[in-house]
């Protein structure tokens, strides 16, 4: 089935992304590749997410995974929001400390004797 | 506390090059110490505040008036300063104003400007009034104070107070930061009225009803 090759080449493409990324991040790496292994099993066995659906509570495994991804993404928004507030404090310390070391001035005027 | 080379009058500016160089001579001349922060002005904003007496830092990129404040304030305090006022660089502010500010920290911590309390408004229309007003409320019902008027720039400080309210929000939440952490501050804080002269030039540089929306998403989801 093509849509068999499409997901697998997209797991696969970020199996090999991350793994070209490996450096010093084991614990990181090895989720990233379990969660890309259950990806693995839900194409090419979707019979298993169904078990796995019903055993929680939720009817269809298509449907579980959808929610599962939703809850993904939005962790991941949030993470990397709370990234971003936190480098653009950064940047306006940066910033600001180079202001105030170029700082420049003119001597005030003298007095008219 | 009417020391006027120590109190440093903090003038955060951008894009001001056509108005800065007359606000700055103005508050020069009355013999307060000076520093405008330009926001990293595309325009010649820095080279136009350089006059005589007073100091100017630029920020290498543009980042907001709550972060030029800021900067102003630390440069300010690391020079010695023992009191800070914060002056608007559109000309919207009259430096014979400061006195009374400065003044009012004989007996508080830190004065607020006010545009509602019995001086007249220069030409302001009754819509931009009524967006001053609905703001202010807003402002107080977050913050939990009770002021005439929330979000005038025109604002005094003790520099140990100045020190204790570091602004983080960059942009405009600013002026409703400083009211939340008055509130929790236990720092003395009074409003003195002041007069502001609104021109075509401040009026197009002022916020709108739609920015308001900006401000409060900043105030609720940043920093």
């Amino acid at each position: 089935m093509i849509i068999r090759i499409l997901l697998l080449t997209g797991l696969v493409g970020i199996g090999w992304f991350v793994f070209l990324r490996r450096n010093r991040l084991p614990f990181h790496i090895m989720t990233v590749f379990g969660l890309l292994a259950a990806g693995v099993v839900a194409v090419m066995a979707p019979e298993t997410t169904d078990d796995v659906a019903r055993f929680v509570g939720v009817g269809r495994g298509a449907d579980l995974v959808t929610y599962l991804a939703i809850i993904v993404v939005f962790f991941v928004l949030v993470h990397y929001y709370s990234k971003f507030v936190e480098l653009q404090r950064k940047l306006t310390e940066l910033a600001r400390e180079i202001a105030i070391m170029r700082a420049e001035s003119k001597p005030p005027p003298k007095h008219e004797p | 506390m009417e020391a006027r080379g120590s109190t440093w009058v903090v003038i955060a500016a951008y894009k001001e090059g056509k108005v800065i160089r007359d606000v700055v001579r103005e508050v020069v001349h009355e013999g307060w110490s000076v520093v405008v922060v330009d926001d990293g002005s595309p325009d010649d904003t820095a080279a136009a505040a350089t006059v005589p007496g007073a100091h100017v830092v630029r920020h290498p990129i543009n980042l907001g008036q709550g972060a030029a404040l800021q900067t102003g304030i630390e440069f300010a305090i690391r020079q010695g300063a023992e009191a800070l006022v914060t002056f608007d660089a559109d000309g919207q502010h009259d430096a014979a104003c400061i006195p009374a500010l400065v003044a009012a920290l004989d007996g508080a911590d830190i004065a607020l400007g006010s545009r509602f309390l019995g001086k007249e408004i220069e030409g302001a229309s009754s819509r931009r009034i009524a967006l001053l007003k609905t703001a202010t409320m807003v402002s107080n019902g977050l913050s939990g104070m009770r002021l005439t008027d929330a979000h005038c720039g025109f604002r005094a400080f003790r520099a140990a107070a100045a020190s204790k309210l570091t602004i983080t929000q960059d942009r405009m939440a600013h002026a409703s930061e400083l009211l939340r952490k008055l509130k929790t501050s236990k720092l003395r804080v009074v409003e003195v009225p002041v007069t502001v002269r609104y021109t075509e030039h401040s009026m197009s540089k002022g916020q709108g009803g739609l920015q308001a929306v900006r401000i409060l998403f900043d105030y609720f989801f940043r920093a």
